[in-house]
């Protein structure tokens, strides 16, 4: 019993001083450098346990050479050449270093005269030091002075902006983001010149610390989707953010469902244009694909060259994704039911051909239909994880082994084979990875759904989904907007596409105030004459003239 | 009360997605034979009326539903009876509607499948709607609607194309005289499907501009009114009235009929997806109606936790309320319509009018004699601004 107390007093005890820690670890004064420099370096050999990759560079300079000081970099983060010619070389060569100095004037001339590099800052404490010299900046130490100097020569080895291989289009621009932060910000800045376009910059993971930016037009987002974009952000407490994949799944608004609620795109174009709607973009370091809040459903069933083309086109197009989407999803599952339940609604000739080939398979349509999916599913995985030298040995084992061989050996029919691949190749055509996975999933659903109750179940789970995909929002905005609820002016850019001239307004559920995005009379009024007048002087005996 | 809100139109398309739901299904108004069209023409204005009577009362209460204005009008104890046996008639409205439904799934396409498990799949679905709210139900009735018109107007094509419309069936317009028609329309047409519009007075709070309430709800019972009795005339024209009134499901059997191009026959999916997706919503609203009205009378706070056990009731009493489909038809053309819909959705709603009418004018004639009750909302949103 006595024991039992003390435990718990134990426990009680280690609470406060848990708690204690907490506080002094809150109302510590920052970790401040020292003055030594021997110490300084001692701190930072021992902070980082000595890693090789971090490169300490001693020098001396003044009169005599009896000022000492350090330069640190990480190997690999920084750019080689700026640190030679910029940090070093100028701190070398320099004529002001070499006369009679104290440390502080030291600085000074550093900061003023010698480091040619943009970026530079005078640290204090240590754990800004630190992650400057982590983040890739050169730090300069110097002897009597408790501060360092922070510049910025990240560089290293990055992948160049290449073409985009995730969202591919034939009309418009060709680059993709890539990896660093600084340049895809630079990218969708390149095509709004504008100094309303504003970003905010948080680190964000424990241990990664790895930097977030969201980036906003003001003046057109909504300033309470911004407000709760960076609430959201500021929330998320993890060890490490690898790829935007990780913000997605701690911002989102609804966990429990099949469908993103969030769009990522890998176009700069795709972005500017998203942000031109109030949207709100979240870049994070690392990964070329940027997060765009607030999405809708029908964001993913766009593409950015919907807008290059010409209207009749793009809504031609659109309104095939949609068939597309639809035979993705419900495919298999009404060639089950039709089969299964509604042989009547077939039409007779059809009926005979599909039973005659039938007629061999031996198991139901269900199944058959099933072991078609799973077997194309496991080609689609292995297609993706394979090395490229092997691609072709997919397609041979696909297209042969298991196409022709199941159905000459009567395991399933040739009419299944068609509408599995018809299938799979509607799920490919859907623009956005993203949900045409989630329609991968709902598929089954549908077909058990279809192989029990036949048209009847197929009806019934797809109006579950269609309310389910109603009940959701994303950072407030419902998914299902402008189509429920209904936006007259905005439904004209869904399924349709309205011509470029007749977008007057901006979306009201997700931009601000400002909604107007373009001026009166946007439609081409070319002059009712063929010859234009006052323009160029026609000449005699134009081929044309009639 | 959740707290949400409707759009103008999402309650317009709420209300003929609601009247068209089960009306498609079975045969109205076929006492009137090849006149079941003007009877339900007729039907339609007398829902005009009834709906004037319902929005009366909301314009006095604007912003509770009757089960509570119910206890405002008639005093606290007779308020509550009368809003109790309001959700008991909305929990039998909806068990019959589902007992319609899955008897038409089992006469037409599933012979051998069980009743209950027909029906409890119908159940789960509009459980899971009305779990979600009624911005999600107006949210869902606002893409399914596209859907349905679409079908609705490729279905009307296919007819005509398939050429089996014979106007010659029509006639002779009002072979015994307007009375079989009045006849009809006052023990059938007049409650069901435009009396039942009564439910909405418990949805009538959502909507976000009470001032439109009149005219939205006149102009759905109106086009919902039109579209039933050209539904019908289409049957009756295709089917002759000795088919049609030996049919359990005309236009089931209308569909059945065409046939196009020597391939496209037998559309009985088409039928499906219609009545499905209109059954749908007739249960949804008048289950959400039920677990409202519930939550207001026995002050449940969250009322999203009834749906399953009222769920579960009206699964059970979809089977219990009838032993066969003659019974549950004769049930509801001859029994309910008198001694249920004609006091519950004619007589005490207009009772509940006159005496709140004449509370209201004591009451504004202490006040003031400028203010006009009817007109009520305008001045609380005034007051509000």
């Amino acid at each position: 019993m006595f024991s039992f107390l003390k435990r718990k007093n134990q426990k009680n005890d280690r609470k406060i001083q848990e708690i204690n820690n907490q506080n002094q670890s809150n109302n510590r004064p920052p970790n401040l450098i020292e003055s030594s420099l021997s110490k300084n370096l001692e701190v930072i050999k021992q902070k980082t346990g000595n890693s090789s990759d971090i490169i300490i560079r001693p020098l001396k300079i003044g009169h005599n050479s009896q000022i000492k000081i350090a330069i640190l970099y990480v190997k690999g983060m920084v750019d080689n050449q700026s640190v030679q010619d910029f940090v070093i070389d100028s701190i070398m060569n320099n004529q002001n270093l070499s006369e009679k100095l104290i440390p502080q004037e030291v600085l000074e001339i550093l900061i003023e005269d010698v480091v040619a590099v943009g970026g530079i800052k005078v640290v204090s404490d240590w754990e800004k030091l630190l992650t400057a010299l982590m983040s890739g900046e050169t730090i300069t130490l110097i002897d009597g002075i408790s501060k360092g100097v922070c510049a910025s020569t990240q560089g290293g080895q990055r992948r160049s902006v290449q073409e985009s291989t995730t969202d591919v289009s034939i009309r418009g621009s060709k680059e993709a983001f890539n990896e660093s932060i600084e340049t895809n910000t630079a990218m969708v800045r390149r095509i709004i010149n504008n100094t309303d376009l504003w970003v905010e910059s948080i680190n964000i993971g424990k241990i990664t610390k790895t930097e977030v930016s969201i980036m906003y037009i003001n003046g057109i987002a909504k300033n309470e989707i911004i407000e709760e974009v960076r609430k959201r952000l500021k929330g998320i407490d993890i060890d490490g953010i690898l790829e935007s994949g990780y913000i997605e799944q701690l911002i989102e608004d609804q966990t429990n469902t099949t469908f993103p609620t969030i769009y990522h795109s890998e176009r700069p174009d795709t972005v500017a244009g998203n942000l031109l709607e109030g949207k709100i973009a979240i870049f994070v370091n690392g990964t070329p694909f940027v997060l765009l809040v607030p999405a809708l459903f029908i964001d993913f069933f766009q593409s950015a060259e919907d807008y290059y083309e010409r209207f009749d086109i793009a809504t031609a197009i659109r309104f095939l994704r949609t068939v597309i989407f639809f035979i993705s999803l419900v495919g298999p599952a009404i060639y089950i039911a039709a089969t299964t339940f509604h042989q009547e609604m077939i039409p007779t000739e059809l009926a005979i051909i599909i039973a005659a080939q039938r007629e061999s398979v031996p198991f139901p349509a269900f199944i058959e239909a099933l072991i078609m999916e799973i077997t194309f599913e496991i080609l689609r995985e292995a297609g993706i994880r394979m090395p490229k030298a092997m691609g072709s040995t997919i397609s041979i084992v696909g297209a042969l082994v298991i196409g022709q061989a199941a159905i000459q050996a009567g395991i399933v029919s040739p009419a299944m084979v068609i509408v599995v691949s018809l299938t799979a190749i509607a799920s490919f055509a859907t623009p956005s990875y993203a949900v045409a996975i989630s329609a991968r999933l709902v598929r089954f659903i549908f077909m058990v759904s279809a192989a029990t109750f036949g048209f009847y179940g197929i009806i019934l789970v797809f109006i579950m989904l269609i309310v389910h995909l109603c009940s959701l929002r994303s950072f407030g905005v419902p998914y299902m907007s402008p189509l429920a609820p209904f936006i007259r002016e905005e439904a004209g850019d869904t399924i349709f596409r309205r011509p470029i001239w007749a977008y007057k307004k901006r979306p009201r559920l997700i931009s601000g105030q400002n909604r107007v995005s373009q001026g009166e009379d946007q439609k081409p009024q070319p002059p009712r004459t063929r010859i234009m007048k006052n323009t160029t002087n026609v000449e005699k005996g134009e081929p044309n003239e009639s | 009360m959740e707290k949400a809100k409707i759009s103008a139109y999402q309650l317009f398309i709420l209300i003929v997605l609601f009247e068209l739901g089960s009306a498609l299904l079975v045969p109205i108004a076929i006492e009137a034979k090849q006149d079941a069209w003007l009877a339900i023409l007729i039907g339609m204005v007398g829902g005009f009326c009834l709906y004037l009577v319902y929005h009366g009362l909301y314009s006095y209460y604007p912003d509770i539903p009757p089960t509570e204005y119910s206890q405002k009008i008639m005093g606290s104890f007779l308020g509550k009876i009368l809003a109790f046996i309001y959700v008991l008639y909305f929990i039998y409205l909806s068990a019959r509607v589902l007992r319609d439904f899955g008897e038409m799934l089992i006469t037409s396409f599933y012979w051998d499948t069980p009743l209950f498990i027909l029906n409890t799949l119908m159940a789960l679905l509009v459980i899971y709607t009305v779990r979600k709210g009624i911005e999600v139900l107006a949210r869902t009735s606002e893409l399914l609607f596209v859907l349905i018109f679409l079908l609705g107007i490729s279905v009307l094509f296919l007819i005509v194309v398939s050429g089996i419309i014979q106007i010659s069936n029509l006639k002779p317009v009002l072979e015994e005289g307007i009375k079989p028609v009045l006849k009809t329309t006052f023990t059938q047409t007049l409650y069901f499907p435009f009396g039942e519009v009564i439910i909405f007075a418990m949805i009538l709070p959502y909507l976000n501009r009470p001032e439109k309430v009149k005219q939205i709800g006149l102009l759905a019972i109106g086009f919902s009114g039109l579209i039933l009795a050209s539904v019908m005339a289409i049957n009756v024209s295709v089917l002759d009235v000795n088919n049609i009134t030996r049919s359990p499901f005309p236009l089931l059997s209308t569909i059945q009929t065409i046939e196009v191009a020597g391939f496209l026959e037998r559309l009985d999916v088409y039928f499906i997806l219609i009545t499905v997706i209109g059954v749908f919503f007739k249960m949804c609203v008048f289950f959400y109606a039920s677990v409202v009205g519930t939550a207001n009378l026995f002050n449940v706070k969250e009322s999203a936790r009834l749906a399953f056990p009222l769920g579960l009731a009206i699964l059970i009493l979809s089977i219990t309320i009838a032993s066969n489909y003659s019974e549950h038809i004769k049930e509801g053309l001859h029994v309910i319509t008198l001694y249920l819909h004609l006091p519950l959705q004619v007589i005490i709603p207009s009772l509940l009018l006159l005496i709140a009418f004449i509370k209201n004018k004591k009451k504004k004639s202490k006040h003031s004699k400028n203010l006009f009750p009817k007109r009520k909302y305008r001045l609380v949103e005034r007051d509000k601004k």
